[in-house]
């Protein structure tokens, strides 16, 4: 059974022994990282054990994605505009080179954007990790006995099909996220397996009640 | 085509200069997402960081190339 130290604890959690046994959740490009391997994040201590990093369910790419792929296409209907049916094809050529350039931009700051917005669960604490667009990121940290209550909420057909939801962990504190989009400053949006990750936090929250008294 | 202070302006030229002023503001705005991704890269050490930079980098690379012949084109 695996044992995540603390400072002064050890910690054995069920679901993280099961979900190793399980041999999935180990990608790193996935949705729900267990014991992600040579990961680090800014304010880690050197004592401290990642146990879960998570980021935003795949499919809620699929909405740029299909926008992208539908703009692959345009430049080979160039003919059907009026307007650049007008242009000489030096011009037309270089339109189609600004196009696809911007496209790859798009393509990347999207996939930037969902790759590095996580949430990393640890021995000690919940960190959540917001970049908004490529200028203004928002990192919140709680400690786990600070935190009061965790939930999580699924709507619509997409999350239950695909099993994504929103988890949000209130704390004493009432801060919430810069921008007032989320209902407390720990709501991991769209994450993959809510159920999981309230499981596991729940856990971290009663192993620490424990090793307090 | 119109003649302006003897200067012969067709749509193609017009589009053509807006099309390197669009070039030169996607090349500065991946130096951003270049800086940004270090940044970021920073924040959340993950295995797979370096290849991304590399993406970042040869990404930013011929981005700079297509610039520089479009610009002088």
């Amino acid at each position: 059974m695996p044992e995540i130290f603390g400072a002064n604890k050890s910690v054995e959690i069920d679901e993280i022994t099961q979900l190793e046994k399980s041999g999935k959740y180990k990608s790193m490009f996935g949705s729900f990282v267990v014991e992600p391997t040579k990961t680090r994040f800014e304010s880690q201590d050197d004592d401290e054990k990642i146990v879960v990093l998570g980021r935003r369910h795949f499919v809620t790419n699929l909405k740029w994605i299909a926008m992208a792929c539908l703009a692959f296409f345009v430049p080979m209907f160039w003919g059907e505009f009026p307007v650049i049916k007008m242009l000489d094809a030096n011009t037309a050529f270089v339109l189609s080179v600004v196009w696809y350039s911007a496209l790859f931009f798009y393509v990347i700051q999207n996939f930037l954007l969902w790759f590095y917005n996580v949430y990393i669960v640890t021995n000690e604490r919940l960190v959540d990790v917001d970049f908004f667009g490529l200028l203004y990121k928002n990192i919140n940290v709680t400690q786990i006995g600070k935190v009061e209550d965790v939930n999580y909420s699924q709507r619509g057909i997409f999350s239950s099909f695909f099993n994504y939801g929103d988890v949000v962990v209130q704390t004493a504190s009432e801060q919430r996220s810069d921008d007032n989009s989320e209902k407390s400053a720990f709501a991991f949006q769209a994450v993959a397996d809510p159920d999981l990750v309230v499981k596991i936090i729940s856990e971290l929250m009663e192993e620490n009640q424990l090793s307090r008294r | 085509m119109e003649t302006i202070l003897n200067i012969q302006i067709s749509i193609s030229m017009i589009i053509g200069i807006m099309a390197k002023i669009l070039m030169i503001m996607i090349l500065v705005m991946s130096l951003v997402m270049l800086r940004q991704t270090a940044l970021m890269d920073k924040v959340i050490k993950l295995p797979v960081g370096g290849s991304i930079k590399t993406l970042i980098w040869s990404f930013f690379g011929l981005l700079l190339l297509l610039t520089v012949i479009v610009v002088l084109a």
